[in-house]
Protein backbone atom coordinates (compact mmCIF):
# COMPACT_ATOMS: atom_id res chain seq x y z
CA UNK A 1 0.00 0.00 0.00
CA UNK A 2 1.37 3.64 -0.50
CA UNK A 3 0.64 5.24 2.26
CA UNK A 4 3.20 8.65 0.85
CA UNK A 5 -0.28 9.81 -1.23
CA UNK A 6 -1.85 12.86 -0.04
CA UNK A 7 -5.76 11.19 0.57
CA UNK A 8 -4.21 8.99 2.32
CA UNK A 9 -2.16 11.07 4.80
CA UNK A 10 -5.04 13.30 5.46
CA UNK A 11 -7.44 10.30 6.41
CA UNK A 12 -4.92 8.53 8.49
CA UNK A 13 -4.52 12.05 10.43
CA UNK A 14 -7.51 12.60 10.68
CA UNK A 15 -8.92 9.06 11.89
CA UNK A 16 -5.93 8.82 14.59
CA UNK A 17 -6.83 12.40 15.81
CA UNK A 18 -10.44 11.80 16.26
CA UNK A 19 -9.36 8.17 17.77
CA UNK A 20 -7.67 10.13 20.32
CA UNK A 21 -9.57 12.83 21.15
CA UNK A 22 -12.60 10.03 21.49
CA UNK A 23 -10.01 8.70 24.17
CA UNK A 24 -9.24 11.21 26.06
CA UNK A 25 -12.83 12.49 26.00
CA UNK A 26 -14.31 9.18 27.44
CA UNK A 27 -10.83 8.91 30.21
CA UNK A 28 -11.74 12.32 31.18
CA UNK A 29 -15.11 12.08 31.39
CA UNK A 30 -15.36 8.94 33.54
CA UNK A 31 -12.56 9.86 35.88
CA UNK A 32 -14.03 13.24 36.67
CA UNK A 33 -16.13 13.00 39.25
CA UNK A 34 -13.41 10.95 41.38
CA UNK A 35 -11.00 14.50 40.50
CA UNK A 36 -13.35 16.75 41.37
CA UNK A 37 -14.20 14.58 44.55
CA UNK A 38 -10.35 14.96 45.07
CA UNK A 39 -9.80 18.64 44.40
CA UNK A 40 -12.98 19.28 46.88
CA UNK A 41 -11.57 16.86 49.77
CA UNK A 42 -7.83 18.71 48.96
CA UNK A 43 -9.51 22.32 49.74
CA UNK A 44 -11.63 20.90 52.32
CA UNK A 45 -8.56 19.22 54.12
CA UNK A 46 -6.40 22.64 53.73
CA UNK A 47 -8.69 24.26 55.66
CA UNK A 48 -8.84 21.68 58.50
CA UNK A 49 -5.38 22.27 57.80
CA UNK A 50 -4.96 25.87 58.63
CA UNK A 51 -7.95 26.17 61.30
CA UNK A 52 -5.85 23.20 63.61
CA UNK A 53 -8.46 20.48 63.62
CA UNK A 54 -5.77 17.97 61.98
CA UNK A 55 -2.46 17.48 60.34
CA UNK A 56 -2.71 17.57 56.23
CA UNK A 57 -0.88 14.50 56.67
CA UNK A 58 -3.17 12.92 58.89
CA UNK A 59 -6.08 13.85 56.57
CA UNK A 60 -4.86 12.82 53.84
CA UNK A 61 -4.51 9.19 55.46
CA UNK A 62 -8.15 9.68 56.41
CA UNK A 63 -9.90 9.24 52.77
CA UNK A 64 -12.55 11.88 51.42
CA UNK A 65 -15.56 10.94 53.35
CA UNK A 66 -13.83 11.28 56.39
CA UNK A 67 -12.30 14.59 55.84
CA UNK A 68 -15.67 15.63 54.45
CA UNK A 69 -17.18 14.73 57.76
CA UNK A 70 -14.71 16.09 60.15
CA UNK A 71 -15.41 19.49 58.42
CA UNK A 72 -19.69 19.40 58.36
CA UNK A 73 -19.31 18.87 61.59
CA UNK A 74 -17.24 21.30 62.72
CA UNK A 75 -18.51 24.37 60.35
CA UNK A 76 -21.10 27.09 61.99
CA UNK A 77 -24.12 26.07 59.81
CA UNK A 78 -23.60 25.20 56.44
CA UNK A 79 -20.24 26.80 53.73
CA UNK A 80 -20.25 26.59 50.57
CA UNK A 81 -16.66 25.32 49.69
CA UNK A 82 -15.06 27.66 47.28
CA UNK A 83 -12.64 26.01 44.77
CA UNK A 84 -9.43 27.73 43.50
CA UNK A 85 -10.32 28.51 40.47
CA UNK A 86 -13.37 30.71 41.63
CA UNK A 87 -10.70 32.08 44.08
CA UNK A 88 -8.38 33.69 40.87
CA UNK A 89 -12.09 35.35 39.57
CA UNK A 90 -12.53 36.54 43.34
CA UNK A 91 -8.75 37.76 43.34
CA UNK A 92 -9.24 40.43 39.92
CA UNK A 93 -12.21 41.81 41.81
CA UNK A 94 -10.32 42.07 44.77
CA UNK A 95 -7.17 43.67 43.34
CA UNK A 96 -9.22 46.23 40.92
CA UNK A 97 -10.84 47.60 44.54
CA UNK A 98 -14.08 46.40 43.85
CA UNK A 99 -15.73 45.55 47.12
CA UNK A 100 -16.37 41.88 46.82
CA UNK A 101 -16.83 40.00 50.24
CA UNK A 102 -14.24 37.52 51.31
CA UNK A 103 -15.63 33.98 51.37
CA UNK A 104 -14.58 33.02 55.01
CA UNK A 105 -15.53 29.70 56.65
CA UNK A 106 -16.76 30.06 60.55
CA UNK A 107 -16.37 27.19 62.66
CA UNK A 108 -18.39 26.29 65.97
CA UNK A 109 -14.73 26.87 68.52
CA UNK A 110 -14.64 30.36 66.72
CA UNK A 111 -12.41 30.22 64.54
CA UNK A 112 -12.48 31.78 61.27
CA UNK A 113 -10.48 30.57 57.87
CA UNK A 114 -9.83 33.32 55.19
CA UNK A 115 -8.58 32.27 51.82
CA UNK A 116 -5.69 34.28 49.60
CA UNK A 117 -4.83 33.91 46.59
CA UNK A 118 -2.10 35.32 44.07
CA UNK A 119 0.88 35.24 41.78
CA UNK A 120 4.11 33.04 42.83
CA UNK A 121 7.10 32.66 40.50
CA UNK A 122 5.39 30.01 38.14
CA UNK A 123 2.22 29.80 38.69
CA UNK A 124 -0.75 30.87 41.14
CA UNK A 125 -0.15 30.25 44.80
CA UNK A 126 -3.65 30.25 47.41
CA UNK A 127 -3.61 29.21 51.03
CA UNK A 128 -5.70 29.52 53.90
CA UNK A 129 -4.79 31.31 56.95
CA UNK A 130 -7.10 30.39 59.86
CA UNK A 131 -7.77 33.49 62.36
CA UNK A 132 -9.60 34.37 65.85
CA UNK A 133 -11.01 37.54 66.74
CA UNK A 134 -11.35 37.50 70.39
CA UNK A 135 -7.78 39.37 71.34
CA UNK A 136 -6.87 41.78 68.16
CA UNK A 137 -6.97 39.70 64.72
CA UNK A 138 -4.70 36.63 65.81
CA UNK A 139 -3.25 33.58 63.30
CA UNK A 140 -4.38 30.50 64.72
CA UNK A 141 -2.79 28.36 62.18
CA UNK A 142 -1.93 28.84 58.34
CA UNK A 143 -1.91 26.54 55.17
CA UNK A 144 -0.69 27.38 52.00
CA UNK A 145 -0.51 25.46 48.27
CA UNK A 146 0.81 26.43 44.70
CA UNK A 147 0.74 24.87 41.47
CA UNK A 148 3.94 25.34 40.15
CA UNK A 149 6.72 26.50 42.17
CA UNK A 150 10.25 24.73 42.04
CA UNK A 151 10.10 21.86 44.72
CA UNK A 152 12.75 22.61 47.56
CA UNK A 153 12.72 25.94 46.97
CA UNK A 154 9.33 28.34 46.44
CA UNK A 155 7.66 24.79 47.12
CA UNK A 156 8.54 25.13 50.57
CA UNK A 157 5.11 27.40 51.47
CA UNK A 158 3.33 24.01 51.40
CA UNK A 159 6.77 21.56 52.33
CA UNK A 160 8.30 22.83 54.96
CA UNK A 161 5.98 22.74 58.15
CA UNK A 162 8.65 24.94 60.01
CA UNK A 163 7.40 28.11 57.26
CA UNK A 164 4.00 27.85 58.29
CA UNK A 165 4.27 27.40 62.22
CA UNK A 166 6.12 30.75 61.91
CA UNK A 167 2.53 32.09 61.37
CA UNK A 168 1.00 30.32 64.42
CA UNK A 169 -0.03 33.45 67.36
CA UNK A 170 0.82 36.26 64.64
CA UNK A 171 -1.27 39.04 65.44
CA UNK A 172 -2.60 40.91 61.93
CA UNK A 173 -2.60 44.53 61.68
CA UNK A 174 -6.37 45.54 61.02
CA UNK A 175 -5.67 48.96 61.30
CA UNK A 176 -3.50 48.63 58.20
CA UNK A 177 -5.29 47.22 55.63
CA UNK A 178 -3.14 48.01 52.78
CA UNK A 179 0.34 46.12 54.30
CA UNK A 180 -1.42 43.93 57.15
CA UNK A 181 0.70 41.47 57.12
CA UNK A 182 4.65 41.12 56.33
CA UNK A 183 6.48 38.31 54.97
CA UNK A 184 10.00 39.36 54.79
CA UNK A 185 14.17 38.61 54.80
CA UNK A 186 15.17 38.63 58.02
CA UNK A 187 11.49 38.36 59.81
CA UNK A 188 11.21 38.81 63.53
CA UNK A 189 12.87 37.70 66.41
CA UNK A 190 11.35 34.63 67.49
CA UNK A 191 9.02 34.64 69.83
CA UNK A 192 7.80 38.11 68.36
CA UNK A 193 3.97 37.68 67.60
CA UNK A 194 3.08 41.03 67.76
CA UNK A 195 4.53 42.91 64.69
CA UNK A 196 3.14 40.85 62.20
CA UNK A 197 5.87 39.59 59.87
CA UNK A 198 7.44 36.47 59.62
CA UNK A 199 10.32 35.22 57.83
CA UNK A 200 10.26 34.60 54.19
CA UNK A 201 12.23 31.77 52.67
CA UNK A 202 15.81 31.88 51.08
CA UNK A 203 16.61 31.28 47.54
CA UNK A 204 12.26 31.71 46.75
CA UNK A 205 12.34 35.62 46.80
CA UNK A 206 8.98 35.96 43.86
CA UNK A 207 7.39 33.19 45.52
CA UNK A 208 7.71 34.65 49.32
CA UNK A 209 6.70 38.24 47.54
CA UNK A 210 3.85 36.75 45.92
CA UNK A 211 2.62 35.06 49.08
CA UNK A 212 2.81 38.42 51.01
CA UNK A 213 0.92 40.41 48.06
CA UNK A 214 -1.70 38.06 48.25
CA UNK A 215 -1.91 38.40 51.97
CA UNK A 216 -1.95 41.62 52.07
CA UNK A 217 -4.68 41.73 48.79
CA UNK A 218 -6.95 39.13 51.06
CA UNK A 219 -6.43 40.03 54.78
CA UNK A 220 -6.43 43.71 53.81
CA UNK A 221 -10.25 43.10 52.11
CA UNK A 222 -11.14 40.85 55.43
CA UNK A 223 -10.18 43.40 58.22
CA UNK A 224 -11.59 46.31 56.01
CA UNK A 225 -14.58 44.64 56.22
CA UNK A 226 -14.25 44.22 60.08
CA UNK A 227 -13.64 47.74 60.76
CA UNK A 228 -16.93 48.84 58.18
CA UNK A 229 -18.39 46.20 60.32
CA UNK A 230 -17.72 47.81 63.07
CA UNK A 231 -17.73 44.54 65.60
CA UNK A 232 -14.37 44.64 66.35
CA UNK B 1 16.17 -13.79 23.83
CA UNK B 2 19.58 -12.67 23.94
CA UNK B 3 18.54 -10.02 21.85
CA UNK B 4 16.03 -8.74 23.89
CA UNK B 5 18.53 -8.51 26.84
CA UNK B 6 20.41 -6.52 24.75
CA UNK B 7 17.92 -4.30 23.72
CA UNK B 8 16.86 -3.95 27.29
CA UNK B 9 20.42 -3.24 28.98
CA UNK B 10 22.21 -0.77 26.43
CA UNK B 11 19.63 2.17 27.54
CA UNK B 12 20.69 1.44 30.94
CA UNK B 13 24.27 1.13 30.74
CA UNK B 14 26.13 2.15 27.26
CA UNK B 15 23.40 3.68 25.73
CA UNK B 16 21.86 5.96 28.99
CA UNK B 17 19.74 8.20 27.82
CA UNK B 18 20.92 11.14 29.45
CA UNK B 19 24.63 10.19 30.07
CA UNK B 20 25.34 9.20 26.94
CA UNK B 21 22.72 10.51 24.44
CA UNK B 22 22.17 13.71 26.86
CA UNK B 23 18.70 13.96 26.20
CA UNK B 24 15.98 14.87 28.23
CA UNK B 25 18.19 17.51 30.91
CA UNK B 26 15.86 19.49 31.38
CA UNK B 27 13.71 17.86 33.39
CA UNK B 28 16.71 16.15 35.05
CA UNK B 29 17.85 19.38 36.45
CA UNK B 30 13.83 20.43 37.11
CA UNK B 31 12.64 16.99 39.48
CA UNK B 32 15.73 16.24 41.06
CA UNK B 33 15.43 18.22 44.07
CA UNK B 34 13.70 15.66 45.78
CA UNK B 35 13.88 11.78 46.09
CA UNK B 36 10.44 11.13 46.08
CA UNK B 37 8.98 13.61 43.37
CA UNK B 38 12.37 11.68 41.27
CA UNK B 39 10.91 8.21 41.46
CA UNK B 40 7.26 9.08 41.02
CA UNK B 41 8.51 10.56 37.81
CA UNK B 42 10.58 7.75 36.72
CA UNK B 43 7.92 5.61 37.03
CA UNK B 44 5.84 8.21 34.58
CA UNK B 45 8.37 8.06 32.12
CA UNK B 46 8.88 4.82 32.01
CA UNK B 47 5.04 4.09 31.27
CA UNK B 48 5.07 6.77 28.98
CA UNK B 49 8.15 5.36 26.94
CA UNK B 50 7.17 1.93 26.82
CA UNK B 51 3.70 2.16 26.16
CA UNK B 52 4.12 5.00 23.36
CA UNK B 53 7.42 2.66 22.44
CA UNK B 54 4.40 -0.04 21.97
CA UNK B 55 1.57 1.74 20.16
CA UNK B 56 4.09 3.59 17.42
CA UNK B 57 5.56 -0.08 16.27
CA UNK B 58 2.55 -1.41 16.05
CA UNK B 59 1.06 1.11 13.99
CA UNK B 60 4.61 1.39 12.19
CA UNK B 61 3.64 -0.16 9.03
CA UNK B 62 0.59 2.61 8.46
CA UNK B 63 2.13 5.70 9.25
CA UNK B 64 2.52 7.74 6.44
CA UNK B 65 6.11 8.92 6.29
CA UNK B 66 5.90 12.21 5.94
CA UNK B 67 3.78 12.95 8.64
CA UNK B 68 5.07 10.81 10.98
CA UNK B 69 6.31 13.50 13.51
CA UNK B 70 3.53 14.59 14.12
CA UNK B 71 1.54 10.89 14.69
CA UNK B 72 4.59 10.28 17.02
CA UNK B 73 3.41 13.50 18.75
CA UNK B 74 -0.10 12.43 19.34
CA UNK B 75 0.88 9.09 20.60
CA UNK B 76 2.66 10.15 23.33
CA UNK B 77 0.91 13.59 24.33
CA UNK B 78 -2.42 10.92 24.79
CA UNK B 79 -0.31 9.02 27.06
CA UNK B 80 0.77 11.74 28.99
CA UNK B 81 -2.53 13.19 29.52
CA UNK B 82 -3.53 9.68 30.72
CA UNK B 83 -0.94 9.49 32.78
CA UNK B 84 -1.87 13.15 34.30
CA UNK B 85 -5.06 11.98 33.97
CA UNK B 86 -5.34 8.58 36.24
CA UNK B 87 -2.19 10.26 38.82
CA UNK B 88 -4.93 12.67 39.43
CA UNK B 89 -8.06 10.28 40.21
CA UNK B 90 -6.02 7.89 42.10
CA UNK B 91 -2.78 9.56 43.53
CA UNK B 92 -3.76 12.82 43.96
CA UNK B 93 -1.10 13.79 46.56
CA UNK B 94 1.67 12.47 44.13
CA UNK B 95 -0.03 14.26 41.37
CA UNK B 96 0.10 17.32 43.28
CA UNK B 97 3.81 17.25 44.33
CA UNK B 98 4.67 16.61 40.71
CA UNK B 99 2.31 19.12 39.31
CA UNK B 100 3.39 20.63 35.81
CA UNK B 101 6.25 18.60 34.97
CA UNK B 102 4.30 15.20 34.51
CA UNK B 103 2.71 17.51 31.24
CA UNK B 104 6.30 17.92 30.46
CA UNK B 105 7.21 14.86 29.90
CA UNK B 106 5.61 15.61 25.97
CA UNK B 107 9.07 17.44 25.67
CA UNK B 108 11.06 14.78 26.96
CA UNK B 109 13.37 14.47 23.82
CA UNK B 110 13.88 10.54 24.77
CA UNK B 111 10.50 9.15 24.08
CA UNK B 112 9.93 11.02 20.96
CA UNK B 113 14.14 9.99 20.49
CA UNK B 114 13.02 6.18 20.87
CA UNK B 115 9.94 5.79 18.96
CA UNK B 116 12.04 7.61 15.78
CA UNK B 117 14.84 5.91 16.36
CA UNK B 118 13.57 2.34 17.26
CA UNK B 119 10.12 1.62 17.45
CA UNK B 120 9.34 2.59 13.93
CA UNK B 121 11.73 0.07 12.37
CA UNK B 122 11.34 -2.65 14.90
CA UNK B 123 8.59 -4.90 16.42
CA UNK B 124 5.98 -4.78 18.91
CA UNK B 125 7.81 -6.87 21.97
CA UNK B 126 11.44 -4.85 21.15
CA UNK B 127 9.92 -1.90 21.07
CA UNK B 128 7.95 -2.12 24.19
CA UNK B 129 11.14 -3.10 26.04
CA UNK B 130 13.44 -0.47 24.45
CA UNK B 131 11.01 1.62 25.58
CA UNK B 132 10.69 0.57 28.94
CA UNK B 133 14.43 0.30 29.42
CA UNK B 134 15.20 4.06 28.18
CA UNK B 135 12.67 5.39 30.70
CA UNK B 136 14.52 3.22 33.46
CA UNK B 137 18.00 4.40 32.49
CA UNK B 138 16.15 8.14 32.52
CA UNK B 139 15.18 7.47 35.76
CA UNK B 140 17.97 5.70 37.02
CA UNK B 141 20.05 8.86 36.90
CA UNK B 142 17.42 11.09 38.04
CA UNK B 143 17.55 8.77 41.14
CA UNK B 144 21.23 9.34 41.40
CA UNK B 145 21.06 12.69 41.04
CA UNK B 146 18.45 13.36 43.39
CA UNK B 147 20.24 11.33 46.17
CA UNK B 148 22.72 13.60 46.35
CA UNK B 149 20.58 16.95 45.87
CA UNK B 150 18.22 16.22 48.46
CA UNK B 151 20.95 14.65 50.57
CA UNK B 152 23.38 17.76 50.44
CA UNK B 153 21.10 20.08 49.94
CA UNK B 154 18.18 19.26 52.76
CA UNK B 155 20.10 17.28 54.60
CA UNK B 156 17.18 14.67 54.10
CA UNK B 157 16.53 11.77 52.01
CA UNK B 158 12.99 10.50 50.81
CA UNK B 159 12.13 13.66 53.81
CA UNK B 160 13.70 11.74 56.58
CA UNK B 161 16.34 13.72 58.13
CA UNK B 162 20.05 12.17 57.58
CA UNK B 163 22.49 14.49 57.16
CA UNK B 164 20.61 17.44 59.07
CA UNK B 165 19.73 15.36 62.30
CA UNK B 166 23.83 14.97 62.02
CA UNK B 167 23.94 19.28 62.56
CA UNK B 168 24.98 19.50 58.88
CA UNK B 169 24.45 22.79 57.09
CA UNK B 170 22.20 23.05 53.97
CA UNK B 171 24.19 23.81 51.14
CA UNK B 172 21.60 26.28 49.22
CA UNK B 173 23.54 25.56 45.72
CA UNK B 174 23.03 22.23 45.51
CA UNK B 175 19.13 22.76 45.65
CA UNK B 176 19.94 25.33 42.72
CA UNK B 177 19.98 23.98 39.17
CA UNK B 178 23.36 24.53 38.11
CA UNK B 179 24.59 21.91 40.74
CA UNK B 180 22.14 19.36 38.91
CA UNK B 181 24.24 19.43 35.54
CA UNK B 182 27.56 19.69 37.97
CA UNK B 183 26.53 16.33 39.56
CA UNK B 184 25.15 15.11 35.99
CA UNK B 185 29.08 15.98 34.40
CA UNK B 186 30.52 14.21 37.41
CA UNK B 187 28.38 11.16 36.42
CA UNK B 188 29.13 11.44 33.29
CA UNK B 189 32.68 11.65 34.22
CA UNK B 190 32.41 8.34 36.52
CA UNK B 191 30.46 6.13 33.69
CA UNK B 192 33.40 7.38 31.02
CA UNK B 193 36.42 6.70 32.93
CA UNK B 194 35.09 3.22 33.53
CA UNK B 195 33.75 2.57 30.05
CA UNK B 196 36.80 3.68 27.98
CA UNK B 197 35.14 2.84 24.97
CA UNK B 198 32.68 5.62 25.30
CA UNK B 199 35.46 8.20 25.19
CA UNK B 200 35.57 9.99 22.11
CA UNK B 201 39.19 9.98 20.25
Amino acid sequence: MNTNNNTYTVIYTTVICVLVAAILAFVSQTLKPRQEANEKAETISQILTAAQFADKAELQKMGNAAIIQLFNDNIDGKAEVVSVSELKALNYKLKAGENVPVPTYRFKNGVKVIPIYGAGLWGPVWGYIAVDDADGVRIVGAYFDHESETPGLGGKIKDDPAFRAQFKGEVIDAGNPAKPFDIVKGGSPAGNTEDSKVDAITGATMTSKGLDAAMDVWLGAYVKSLNHGGTK
Amino acid sequence: MGKLKETFLNPILKGNPITVLVLGICSALAVTVELKGACVMALSVIVVTGVSSLIASLLRNTIPNRVRIIIQLVIVAMMVILVDQFLKAFAFAIDKQLSVYIGLIITNCIVMGRIEAFALGNKPIPSLVDGLANGLGYGLILIAVAFFRELFGSGTLFGVPVLSALGYTNNGLVILPPMALIILGLIIWAQRSVQKDLQEK
